[in-house]
């Protein structure tokens, strides 16, 4: 058997002991989920989008038992914010529950997401009123391994969602955004050695904006599957990524970028630097599928090597199936430019500092303005002194 | 203040500069014309130390220093300046943070105070507006985005807040319209003093229209073909290198 096959093996065998006497939020039917991984398998090494992770240590490291931190705390919202965990939830949010959980993830793509279902330590549901303004959100560890969050941002709504740095073995992130409703999501990951798989799925609906930024060091195996699903007509998706790997950190980004709406735009800016021995993998996808017209894409990616032995597979992709859109990809993959390090040690900047200003104005492309002070402490980068 | 002796270098593997002799003192001015390919940039970078130019003889000395050897922000610390030819574009670093690194590193290195940010800030200001750059302009990406006009304002920006001993301005004048060709002129006729020296590369004279050299050499395949006051930049700009070359030195 393979690691996948013992560990799927393990997640049935728990599911079923749980589906008679869950311990946590017991109202949730697991049923469907566990019948539903009974024929679906879980990635091997080297399948499809796992040619250069292999999830073989997160199953093993998951097989032996779960650990909590036992804190149930790690959520702070502003008033008129609606958060409830789902063991507590009353019966009009287990409704909301019901309705939408899952409801944007198509879960024979993300099989792990069944996995989630199944061995769930921790879920919230946060509902953002219609019509609210200036809703913040901030999400520290929940405390569990298997973490589920549900946000749900009512029409003409605007909120701020803030994941400060936590390390679950598998957290999903479920966004679904109301028409004209406006929602800011920074994710932040701080360098660990955990194992870690995670999955964001949002759905944006007609004349809403979703701006995403996934801000990350690496960790010993850490990977976040991105899937963002421009839904309505005129839907607005801006994506930040910046990751700063060193060590042995491997980070594996996955970004699929769903147009099933016409009008849509989506705009993908990423910057990756690797140095010593780390690893990135990122892979950006853009999918328009058939009537999605009018749709405008775009997609830049360029990694930064720092070090002979820093590695980073970079892929964009396009799939479209629509006649009237415009799209745009690119992938670099380079050094720092010596030309620019000459420039600054010309200007008596020494080596060192001039490496520094160079990566952070690399990355500085990528932050945008979503929370761009907490990304560049995040990232390692100078405390960068705002002048003019 | 320089002093260049039978100063030989490779630029890309390939022989550039067979023996340059060149003294600089201060309160000079001197120009370095040539054609294409003479070597002249090969000169700037030799003398600010770019990496891909290789000085394989000679010496080049700096207020009595010699410059082999020693690392770009070294040479910056001893006094040396090179406006470039081609400004770099560093998008994500604002121009403003970028000055800041270059004032503070020759604080440090010349164990000098340094300046708190608000005093900076009006020092800059205050040379902008001598260059007539917007504040806009500090908060740009370096270079990023920068008319050709305004990169090269950016330099001379540049010397003015470092206040060099050798600046070197290599082809500051190509690609300029006659008013950005002035501005700049003015920035270094104010920055040329007693205390410090200029080296002009040019390829044409009509910056030295602008800003008057003590004296003018023609740099004819990697050597000093003749040397001369203003009125050398005159003859060139009517009869051309050609002549030159062929009435040998």
């Amino acid at each position: 058997m393979t690691a996948a096959e013992l560990f799927h093996a393990r997640v049935l065998e728990d599911g079923r002991q749980l589906r008679n006497r869950p311990l946590y939020a017991p109202w949730l039917d697991r049923g469907p989920s566990l019948a539903a991984l009974e024929d679906v398998p879980l990635p091997e090494p080297r399948s499809y989008t796992w040619e250069y992770s292999n999830p073989n240590p997160w199953y093993e490291r998951n097989a032996s038992g779960s650990d909590h931190d036992g804190s149930t705390e790690g959520i702070a919202a502003s008033r008129g914010v609606e958060v409830s965990d789902f063991d507590a939830a009353e019966s009009r949010e287990r409704d909301v529950i019901d309705a939408n959980l899952n409801a944007t993830i198509d879960r024979r793509r993300y099989p792990l997401a069944f996995v989630n279902d199944v061995l769930l330590h921790r879920g919230v549901v946060i509902e953002v009123p219609a019509g609210a303004s200036g809703a913040e959100i901030e999400l520290g560890p929940l405390g569990g391994d298997f973490e589920r969050v549900l946000l749900v941002v009512g029409d003409g709504a605007e909120a701020t969602l803030l994941e400060r740095p936590a390390s679950p073995a598998h957290r999903i992130v479920e966004c679904l955004v109301g028409a004209d409703a406006s929602l800011r999501h920074t994710r932040l990951q701080s360098a660990t050695d955990s194992l870690e798989y995670h999955l964001v799925s949002s759905r944006v609906s007609a004349g809403a904006r979703y701006r995403f930024a996934q801000y990350a060091q690496g960790s010993t195996m850490r990977r976040n599957d991105i899937h963002i699903e421009a839904a309505g007509d005129g839907a607005d998706i801006e994506i930040h990524g910046a990751w700063h790997l060193s060590g042995r950190q491997h980070l594996d980004t996955q970004i699929n970028v769903h147009h099933s709406a016409g009008g849509g735009t989506s705009r993908q800016t990423v910057r990756g630097v690797v140095d010593d021995r780390a690893k990135a993998v990122f892979n950006g996808r853009i999918h328009i599928a058939p009537g999605a017209q009018r749709t405008d894409a775009a997609l830049s990616a360029k990694h930064m090597l720092l070090a002979p032995a820093a590695q980073a597979y970079a892929k964009p992709e396009l799939e479209i199936y629509a006649n009237d859109v415009k799209c745009a990809h690119g992938a670099t993959m380079g050094e720092i430019d010596s030309d620019a390090l000459f420039y600054l040690r010309s200007r008596g900047i020494g080596e060192a500092i001039a490496r520094d200003l160079l990566v952070a104005g690399f990355l500085e492309e990528a932050l945008g303005d979503l929370h761009p002070g907490e990304a560049r402490a995040l990232l390692n980068v100078q405390a960068r002194e705002r002048l003019a | 203040m320089l002093e260049i002796t039978d100063l030989h270098a490779r630029a890309a593997g390939k022989p550039i500069l067979k023996g340059i002799d060149l003294v600089v003192r201060p309160g000079e001015v001197h120009a370095i014309m040539g054609p294409n390919g003479s070597g002249k940039s090969t000169l700037a970078n030799a003398l600010a130390g770019r990496p891909d130019v290789e000085v394989t003889a000679g010496d080049m000395r700096l207020v009595g220093t010699s410059l082999i050897g020693l690392a770009p922000e070294e040479r910056a610390h001893l006094g040396l300046f090179l406006a470039f030819q081609y400004p770099v574009e560093i998008p994500g670093v604002s121009n403003m943070e970028f000055l800041k690194a270059a004032v503070d590193s020759h604080n440090k290195a010349l164990e000098r105070d340094e300046l708190s940010a608000a005093s900076f800030v009006a020092l800059v200001r205050e040379a902008a507006s001598r260059l007539h750059l917007a504040p806009e302009f500090l908060r740009r990406g370096v270079n990023a985005g920068f008319s050709g006009g305004e990169k090269k304002r950016n330099e001379i920006l540049q010397m003015l807040l470092l206040e060099p001993r050798l600046a070197v301005l290599d082809e500051t004048d190509s690609g300029l319209d006659i008013d950005a060709l002035r501005t700049v002129a003015s920035g270094v006729n104010a920055f040329a003093s007693e205390a410090n020296a200029v080296l002009l590369i040019t390829h044409y004279q009509r910056l030295l229209d602008h800003i008057t050299p003590d004296f003018v050499h023609v740099l004819l395949d990697g050597r000093i073909a003749r040397t001369g006051d203003k009125s050398l930049a005159h003859a060139l700009e009517a009869d051309g290198y050609a002549r030159l070359a062929e009435s040998g030195t």
